[in-house]
């Protein structure tokens, strides 16, 4: 294990050393690029993730029902964040007949109502077993 | 009771998202998107740029079209794959560096740089391509080289972060998930191992609908389905375009020729001149660095058979120059494979019309298993080369 760990970081290293080499003619319009994604991340994003976390956890006590919205609320961030690129186009390429054709807000919201829907539908299953097994526990005692 | 607000610790973090059985899996399943990412853009770069060891495949025709498609694909699933993995590990954020011993801190410095190393480029990654696959380049830097250079640091740096979690990652890797009923037991009302699986499960489920809800780029039966693909329709002609004759600022002059350069020998012949070769048809995708990939039906002359005809010697890489005179794909080298391929067209002619001018009137290239950059347009000479 030892020499694998080794091996893993002298690789590691060269390739570290050769990106950073190769990058070194851009890295003044790169770097902000660079920083952004994690500042972002850890000042604002994981955050806000955690409140959201908490006061959802408050708001909806039913463990599976919880599991249910969260993958919902995920689902549709992740949507929105590949949306992104789509919707807001500053300076962009010369047009190009057929390429980015669709109707992107559309496609976003019908994305995000599918998601919803499936999500309402498996709560929806998800309370009905539940009342049914809740009934036959309380039939036959 | 009032706390006064302080900067968190890590056993602050109490939810299950944050074990380390969590986080050595997601990293797993990252490592596989990135991997698969890293090695077909590495194959994209070295087909574009070759060096002199390196051959690709002329067969299958979709070779490129697959390999593309997974790179973009991975890229898209990667996505919430990483915004995960970095909720699951976000307490480390918070370890303290152990300020009083000088070997650990230093050790502590250099590991903290090596995440910000990796974090910062799989950011930068998967940040940057998505605008570039939706044609969009709100910044500075010239895009192909920055993403192949930051490719080389996330590469690096997640070799080397392997390097340094690999114990803590193969015991959360062997520890089963599913905790044991003593464990259970032990502290009733909450069920960790469900909640660790949960996270998992919803990981992984929410990168697949990211992928489901972008691949209509490249897989024909999802086309109408994926609501977030950079492409929909067929486009003009049956085939998006991705550099109109317009950007291009190409004029066909009325007296084109068609110039064929060989070592000790040229030949010219017109437009119609071609056209009276004999013809053949082609199915052959554009598959495009973009991940986008459409596929046509090409009629034109193979460009072995052109070559034969002109007497110009065949099994030898061939310069396809355009029209255009300045742009970054203004010429391309067909390596010596794919210029011997029957399949290989100077085409004329797609889906049944003549190739309009934004598709590369009076004549282009398409050849097998190729990125659609390199299938020059507006072709106006073949320079075999030695």
């Amino acid at each position: 294990m030892r020499a694998v760990r080794l091996l893993l970081l002298v690789l590691g290293a060269s390739a570290v050393g050769y990106g950073g080499w190769l990058l070194l003619p851009q890295l003044g319009t790169a770097l902000p690029w660079l920083i952004g994604g994690p500042v972002l991340h850890d000042v604002l994003v994981a955050p806000l993730v955690g409140v959201v976390g908490l006061m959802l956890s408050r708001l909806v006590t039913n463990r599976l029902r919880l599991a249910w919205v969260t993958a919902g609320l995920l689902a549709s961030a992740t949507l929105l964040l590949i949306a992104v690129p789509l919707l807001w186009r500053p300076p962009s390429a010369p047009p190009n007949p057929g390429l980015p054709d669709r109707n992107y807000p559309l496609g976003l919201a019908v994305g995000l109502a599918v998601v919803w829907a499936a999500i309402v539908i498996v709560l929806v299953v998800v309370a009905m077993v539940d009342r049914r097994v809740t009934n036959r526990r309380t039939d036959r005692p | 009771m009032i706390r006064r607000p302080r900067i968190p610790v890590p056993e602050d973090f109490t939810a299950p998202s944050h074990s380390p059985l969590v986080a050595a899996r997601l990293g797993l399943w990252l490592g596989v998107a990135f991997g698969l990412c890293f090695g077909t853009g590495l194959l994209s770069h070295f087909i574009q740029h070759p060096p002199g060891w390196f051959t690709w495949p002329t067969r299958p025709v979709n070779l490129y079209r697959i390999t593309q498609g997974v790179h973009v694909l991975s890229g898209v699933a990667a996505i919430p794959l990483l915004l995960a993995k970095l909720w699951s590990v976000y307490p480390r954020l918070f370890v303290r560096p152990p300020l009083r011993q000088p070997i650990r801190l230093s050790a502590h410095a250099l590991e903290r740089l090596s995440v910000l190393v990796l974090v910062c480029a799989a950011f930068f990654e998967l940040v940057t391509g998505l605008f570039n696959v939706a044609q969009s380049y709100p910044w500075g830097f010239f895009f192909p080289t920055a993403h192949y250079a930051v490719a080389w640091l996330v590469a690096g740096a997640i070799l080397l972060h392997v390097a340094v979690k690999l114990p803590i990652a193969r015991a959360a890797l062997s520890t089963p998930l599913r905790g044991s009923r003593a464990v259970a037991a032990a502290a009733p009302g909450r069920d960790d191992s469900s909640e660790r699986r949960a996270f998992l499960r919803t990981s992984v489920g929410v990168a697949g609908i990211a992928v489901l809800a972008t691949a209509g780029v490249t897989v024909p039966w999802l086309r109408r389905a994926s609501p977030l693909a950079w492409r929909s329709a067929a486009g003009p002609q049956g085939i998006p375009i991705n550099r109109t004759a317009a950007a291009a600022r190409i004029v066909v002059p009325p007296d084109w020729r068609l110039e064929i350069v060989w070592p000790g020998g040229r030949e010219t012949l017109s437009l119609a001149e071609l056209a009276a070769l004999p013809q053949h048809t082609a199915e052959l995708p554009i598959a495009c660095v973009e991940g986008w990939s459409a596929s046509a039906h090409w009629t034109g002359v193979p460009v072995v058979q052109l070559l034969r005809w002109a007497g110009a010697p065949t099994g030898r890489p061939v310069r396809f120059t355009s029209l255009e005179t300045d742009g970054l794909y203004a010429a391309s080298t067909l390596p010596a494979a794919h210029a011997s391929d029957p399949l290989t067209l100077l085409a004329l002619r797609i889906n049944g019309e003549q190739l309009s001018p934004d598709h590369g009137y009076p004549c282009r290239l398409v050849a097998p298993s190729r990125p659609g950059v390199l299938q020059t347009k507006w072709v106006a000479r073949l320079e075999v080369l030695r």
